[in-house]
């Protein structure tokens, strides 16, 4: 048994404990900076959403915050009945909620694949995945329309939730190989000899350990396709397959060549395309912090 | 319950130049328990997992119980393996552990819970089913471990160094209760591990491995008393035996500081250069008239309550003594040694294979 010193476990815990809160004008005058910076940086991502929150419930809301000139809820209104957001949101979702499933079985199978088997020239093959990820997604965009095309995937939802999927899939199969790597050998040795075939094993004993990773694929994974914007604008003319993002900007120009801005419906449309991401947020947010440490501990 | 035997086994890993696994032939008879020991790398631990079918060996043939196991895969090949770190699943609760064996046979709901129970019956852990993994002392999650494997009555045990990440005093506590545990069950064991006084204290036999090559096949006794080489003599016994280059003259041998030793009537041999062991038992300290006592001066005096080890320098060479606990010579003093002629080993000096 290694037996440590008293003297270096005294010196060891003494290290550990929290620094003394400093006292007296330096002490304030360090508190005070430190909130005022926190306060700015605050503000300097609140006020966004405040404007979007004035100009929604405003008949006429400019592009300036000031408290609803003349209060309504017709904007929202106004964004199912004359813009079809209804529609559009269903596009949304639907979409993204299959990109995130062809993901999360995607990463679950390629990341184990490429933790555990030895593949000859698997550096290589993990190196090009990182290439793929570093790829600006602009730069891809007129071969993706040409094969697209070809292949009959423009405008429909398949061609959609590919690319997205594909979009995504580098960067999550990065993450979910380094999740696996985590996860002790042993534990699917002690199940193969238990009985259990490869495949029984993953899914009963390694799948339900790399739940904090699968959470964050899945999470990402929808965020991303929710949010994404080029693709959309390429693969998709149809009105009756666009997504928010895509009725969002479109929203933005046809008005502002001809009337006055529609400030007001914008907001609308931007406050009911920030809801989801909210929901998902907070309901995979343990998950998600849990993944991103990469911890096993305590499942 | 089986018989296991390696015939001639080879394992290479590419990541090393030399093979983990040398040709290793070795034959386990039903219900033995045998301990592979050896330092880390020898090799021990690989043979254990090609058995198990987490490796696959290079060439050689693996049999159980009289068929090849080569090619078949872990699930079925009906073997239980503690690992170091016991695998435990943590996300599943410590009766779940030991019942998923019996689960994945598809056992009947009430017989896999009678046999749950009669094992944590038998390991006394019955209060620690509900708990998960994370709740557990190690020493508790070693007898949770423990339970999973036997829970399904394998045709053959293997442990990988269980008792390792235990405190020494429970270690030797669990190692007398494995043992009892591999008489009643009177499964064939295999047991591998680097501590050479857990290996005598469990094993029928003991398998002694480096750098991938078995060095010697024998009981505790056998290994103990007639070591194969110079390694298994080093590596055998705390402290481990004493080694002097010497030279071989008809009935005696003679070691460079000097000594000369009778040798036992019955060692044959030729004359010429040896390694001379003697094991710290094997030298007496006698009064200062004996006839042939060699002097040596002491260097140091531990005692260990039941037995003491004066530690001497003969000449450049220093040797370990084994006395009663009432004999403390003083550290700078002379004294007087004896050699027991039946204790002596020679050892080849090129080839440290032993001469008698």
């Amino acid at each position: 048994m290694t037996a440590i010193p008293a003297q270096e476990q005294l010196a060891a815990r003494a290290d550990a404990a929290p620094l003394p809160r400093r006292k007296g004008r330096a002490g304030r005058l360090e508190w005070l900076a430190v909130h005022a910076v926190f306060l700015v940086v605050c503000a300097f991502f609140l006020v966004p959403f405040l404007w979007l929150l004035s100009a929604a419930f405003d008949a006429k809301a400019k592009a300036y915050i000031a408290f609803p000139a003349q209060p309504t809820i017709m904007n929202f209104v106004r964004i199912f009945t004359d813009y079809d957001f209804g529609r559009v949101l269903l596009n949304s979702v639907f979409v993204s909620v299959a990109t995130m499933i062809l993901v999360v079985f995607t990463v679950a199978l390629a990341g184990y694949s490429l933790s555990r088997i030895d593949l000859r020239r698997k550096d290589w093959v993990m190196y090009g995945v990182l290439l793929l990820q570093t790829m600006p997604i602009a730069a891809t965009m007129v071969p993706i329309y040409g094969l697209a095309r070809q292949l009959g995937l423009r405008n429909s939802y398949l061609g959609l939730i590919l690319v997205h999927a594909a979009i995504e899939l580098p960067f999550l199969i990065w993450l979910m190989k380094n999740f696996f790597d985590s996860i002790p050998r042993h534990l699917e040795e002690a199940a193969w000899l238990d009985g259990r075939s490869r495949f029984r094993a993953l899914v009963e004993i390694v799948l339900p350990l790399a739940r904090p990773g699968l959470g964050i694929a899945a999470g990402l994974a929808f965020l991303s396709a929710w949010a994404e914007v080029l693709m959309v604008v390429i693969l998709i003319d149809q009105d009756s397959l666009k997504t928010v993002p895509l009725a969002f900007y479109q929203a933005m120009r046809t008005q502002g060549g001809y009337t006055e801005v529609q400030y007001g419906v914008i907001a609308a449309m931007a406050i009911i395309y920030l809801l989801p991401v909210m929901v998902v947020f907070f309901a995979s947010r343990r998950l998600m912090v849990r993944g991103l440490i990469g911890s096993t501990r305590g499942l | 319950m089986a018989d296991v035997e390696y015939d001639r086994v080879w394992k290479r890993f590419t990541s090393q130049t030399a093979a983990a696994v040398q040709g290793l032939s070795l034959q386990v008879p039903d219900r033995e328990l045998l301990v592979m020991l050896g330092p880390s790398g020898c090799g021990k631990t690989t043979a254990l997992r090609m058995l198990a079918g987490l490796e696959e060996p290079d060439d050689g043939d693996i049999r159980i119980g009289g068929k090849s196991v080569v090619g078949l895969e872990p699930k079925d090949r009906d073997i239980a393996l503690v690992f170091q770190s016991y695998a435990l699943y943590p996300h599943l609760s410590a009766h779940d552990n030991i019942g998923y064996p019996l689960k994945v046979r598809n056992l009947s709901k009430t017989e896999q819970e009678a046999r749950i129970d009669r094992v944590a019956a038998m390991l006394a852990i019955g209060h620690l089913l509900p708990r998960r993994p994370g709740q557990l002392s190690g020493g508790e999650q070693q007898r949770v471990a423990l339970a999973r494997a036997i829970v399904r009555e394998p045709r053959v045990f293997l442990m990988d160094e269980p008792l390792s990440n235990l405190d020494a005093k429970l270690r030797v506590h669990t190692r007398t209760e494995l043992k009892t545990l591999q008489r009643e069950l009177g499964t064939t064991m295999i047991f591998v591990t680097h501590d050479q006084a857990e290996a005598m204290s469990l094993a029928h036999r003991i398998a002694i491995l480096s750098a991938g090559e078995l060095q010697q096949l024998g009981t505790p006794d056998d290994v103990y008393d007639r070591p194969a080489n110079v390694f298994v003599a080093e590596f055998i016994g705390s402290p481990p035996m004493n080694l002097m280059p010497g030279e071989r003259q008809n009935g005696s041998v003679v070691t460079s500081s000097g000594w000369r030793i009778q040798l036992a009537t019955d060692v044959a041999g030729p004359s010429g250069d040896v390694t001379v062991g003697l094991r710290p038992e094997g030298i007496e300290i006698v009064g200062d008239g004996t006839s042939d006592a060699q002097h040596a001066e002491v260097v140091a005096v531990e005692p260990f309550g039941s037995e003491v080890i004066v530690d001497a320098k003969l000449g450049d060479q220093s040797i370990k003594i084994r006395t009663a606990p009432d004999i403390r010579p003083a550290p700078g003093s002379t004294i007087a040694l004896q050699a027991d002629p039946a204790a002596v080993r020679l050892f080849d000096r090129e080839t440290g294979t032993a001469l008698t």
